[in-house]
Order: C-alpha cells, then sequence, then structure tokens
C-alpha cells in the first residue's frame, strides 16, 4: 500500500497550536497507513492496536518539533515502525525465527501448505522477518535505515531479507503444487 | 551448475550483484526466472489491500491527551499559587509606609489576577473545541503568562515594587485576554 497524501499546512498548525479538532483530523488522516504499516509487521491485532495508539500520542506530544521537512507521513512512519519495532525487541521470544533453513539457498520446501496466497504466507514469517520485509520491499527504506532502527547489522538486514524470500518462494511453491 | 542465492537475487534487484551474479543471470534462465518471479513476490506485496482496525481508536488517545492536558493545567495552577503566595510575602517584605499607593495597587493586580484565575476555571477547555484561530490564540496568551509567571518568579525578591506592580498589571492583562478567548469561544459554541 502506498501513501501518497499531502495534509494542509493550516491543519498542522493548528496541531501545533494544541487544537483537539486537528489531533483527531491528524489521527483520522493517517490511522489506517500506520495501522496496515505495523499489522504488517506485528502478528497480534492488539499489539498493532497499541502501537497505533502510543504512535498518535508521540505524534502529539512532538508535534511541535515537526519543522515541516519531508512528508509529514515520513515523519509518523518512522515513529510507528520504530515503535513496532521496539514491541518486538520487547517480546523477543515471540520474535524468534525457526532457523531451519540454510540461509540463501532456494528450493529445499519444508513448508506442506494448500492454495497458500502471499499474504498468507507473509504472515507466517517471523515479526523480524516481517519488519525487514515489509520496511524494505513496501515502504522503500534502505537496509541502513532498517539496520539503524532494529540496532543490528546491515548484514543482517539482508540476510533477514533473502531468508525470508526464500521461505516466501518456499511456502508459495508448495501451495500451488498441493 | 551453481545458481544464484536470494542474496545474489536481492543485490541484482537492487543493483548491486557482484560481478559473477550480473554475468551469470545472463546465460541461466533459471535464475531469471526465479529474479522474476522475485519481482513480481514485491510488486504482489504492494499491491496488498490496506488492513484497517477492528474499532475506533481515537477516544483512546483523546482521554489519554485529555488526561495529560488536566495534569499540566493543575501542575500550572499550583505554580501560579505558589507564585502568588510567593510574592505576597517577598511584598511584605519589601514594602515600606511610605509606599502605601504602590503596595495597594499591587495588591489589586494580584486580586484581580486570582480572580480571573477563578473565572478561567469555568472556561477551562478540557472538553472544549477550539477553532484554530482561537487555539493558536490561547495558546499564545498562556505562553506569554507562563514567561511572565517566570520573570515574576525570578524577580519577586529584588525588584522594586513598581516594577512588581508593572509585572503583575501585565500579567492581569494578558489573563483577561485569556479569559475573553474563552468565553468567547464558549458563547460562540453554546457551552
Amino acid at each position: 500500500m502506498t501513501v501518497a497524501f499531502a495534509v494542509p499546512d493550516v491543519l498542522v498548525a493548528r496541531a501545533q497550536a494544541g487544537d483537539e479538532a486537528a489531533f483527531e483530523a491528524l489521527f483520522r488522516a493517517f490511522e489506517t497507513p500506520v495501522y496496515n504499516l505495523v499489522r504488517r509487521i506485528l502478528r497480534r491485532p492488539e499489539d498493532a492496536e497499541d502501537v497505533v495508539q502510543e504512535t498518535f500520542l508521540e505524534v502529539v506530544r512532538n508535534i511541535k518539533q515537526y519543522r515541516g521537512e519531508g512528508h509529514l507521513w515520513g515523519w509518523i512512519r518512522r515513529i510507528a515502525s520504530t515503535k513496532a519495532l521496539m514491541r518486538i525487541r520487547r517480546d523477543q521470544v515471540r520474535a524468534t525465527e525457526p532457523l531451519d533453513e540454510e540461509p540463501g539457498k532456494l528450493g529445499g520446501p519444508t513448508f506442506v501448505g494448500a492454495n497458500i496466497d502471499l499474504e498468507r504466507a507473509f504472515e507466517q514469517l517471523s515479526e523480524t522477518s516481517r519488519a525487514v520485509v515489509w520496511l524494505h520491499d513496501v515502504e522503500g527504506y534502505t537496509h541502513e535505515e532498517i539496520a539503524e532502527q532494529m540496532g543490528k547489522s546491515v548484514s543482517f538486514s539482508k540476510s533477514q531479507l533473502a531468508r525470508a524470500h526464500a521461505r516466501l518462494r518456499r511456502m508459495l511453491d508448495e501451495g500451488a503444487r498441493a | 551448475m551453481m545458481h544464484c542465492t536470494m542474496d545474489d537475487l536481492n543485490a541484482l534487484r537492487a543493483g548491486e550483484g557482484s560481478v559473477w551474479a550480473r554475468r551469470h543471470i545472463t546465460t541461466c534462465a533459471a535464475c531469471r526466472a526465479e529474479l522474476e518471479l522475485l519481482y513480481q513476490r514485491v510488486a504482489q506485496l504492494k499491491a496488498l489491500p490496506a488492513l484497517r482496525p477492528s474499532r475506533d481508536g481515537w477516544p483512546a488517545v483523546r482521554a489519554v491527551l485529555r488526561a495529560e492536558r488536566s495534569r499540566k493545567r493543575r501542575a500550572w495552577g499550583t505554580w501560579t499559587g505558589s507564585l502568588a503566595l510567593a510574592a505576597s510575602v517577598a511584598v511584605l517584605l519589601l514594602v515600606r509606609p511610605s509606599s502605601d499607593s504602590l503596595h495597594a495597587e499591587l495588591s489589586r493586580a494580584k486580586q484581580q489576577s486570582a480572580t480571573l484565575e477563578d473565572s478561567l476555571q469555568q472556561y477551562d477547555v478540557e472538553d472544549r473545541v477550539l477553532s484554530g484561530h482561537a487555539a493558536a490564540l490561547v495558546a499564545e496568551l498562556e505562553d506569554r503568562i507562563s514567561v511572565l509567571d517566570g520573570t515574576l518568579a525570578q524577580q519577586h525578591q529584588r525588584a522594586r515594587e513598581a516594577e512588581l506592580v508593572r509585572l503583575w498589571q501585565e500579567r492581569v492583562g494578558l489573563m483577561r485576554e485569556l479569559v475573553n478567548a474563552r468565553a468567547t469561544r464558549a458563547r460562540y459554541v453554546g457551552l
């Protein structure tokens, strides 16, 4: 999903002046893209809803610091992704991906599924893998940006991306053959 | 025959493939097909429909924001109350019998300020929505009053009484504007 809409400067100015109606308008404008982003990363809908709330509270608390450099969505998205990744780190055990594959190698199917589509296959990935794939392939983050946000190395981000795509490839292949 | 790994394919997609991978992909149909599949997967991911929350999240966010603003407001009230007390003590220490008129003016300004503080409570906007212009005006007035309070807090022990009177009267003026801004809005929305 690509988000490409502008928010009137006057709305931001009203929010910076503390106008609650402006806060609500910003929330309504960005709630779905923020939710979609964090929900694609996090497994549980309730976690995603919590992160949406945390994100907007931070947006409101810091809106005076927003100087209009770059798109507002870019600023909000950064806050949201950081908070989603923080939640993954907090629940690291839940995010641990089974290391049942040889990184980078194609083939060697291990997943047995029926008519699995890409969305369902994506949901099978760990939260860490989902975060890397979504941020890199959909949101357009670089490996350097992902590594910085995750507190990991660039090579970690690259290997997670390769591993995740190898798994997706196998799951879809198995789904098509079933 | 050695084929590209997924790392190689991702690197090729990013225009960063190794010399070997770039050469190999031109001669290996299987790896070209894998690269095409990778492009298709990414395109499909980008085209997935947006997921939407199952419930409206705004009431929860608004409740937290209002609670935070109420806390700030109470803290501000406590601060200004303390300031008034400190100023009163300072005035008692500083005022001499010869400055009766200044003393009276100072007392009057503080009394007016306290009355306006009480009036302001009636128009507390925690539950009310302001227009952009009104919100900006209120925010500006509150900021100016905060700055003035900071000045008063620093001045009260050493300022001459005339200076204290001037500062307190300025505060009364700002408070009056603030009350008017709130009252006007309250009348406008019928609250």
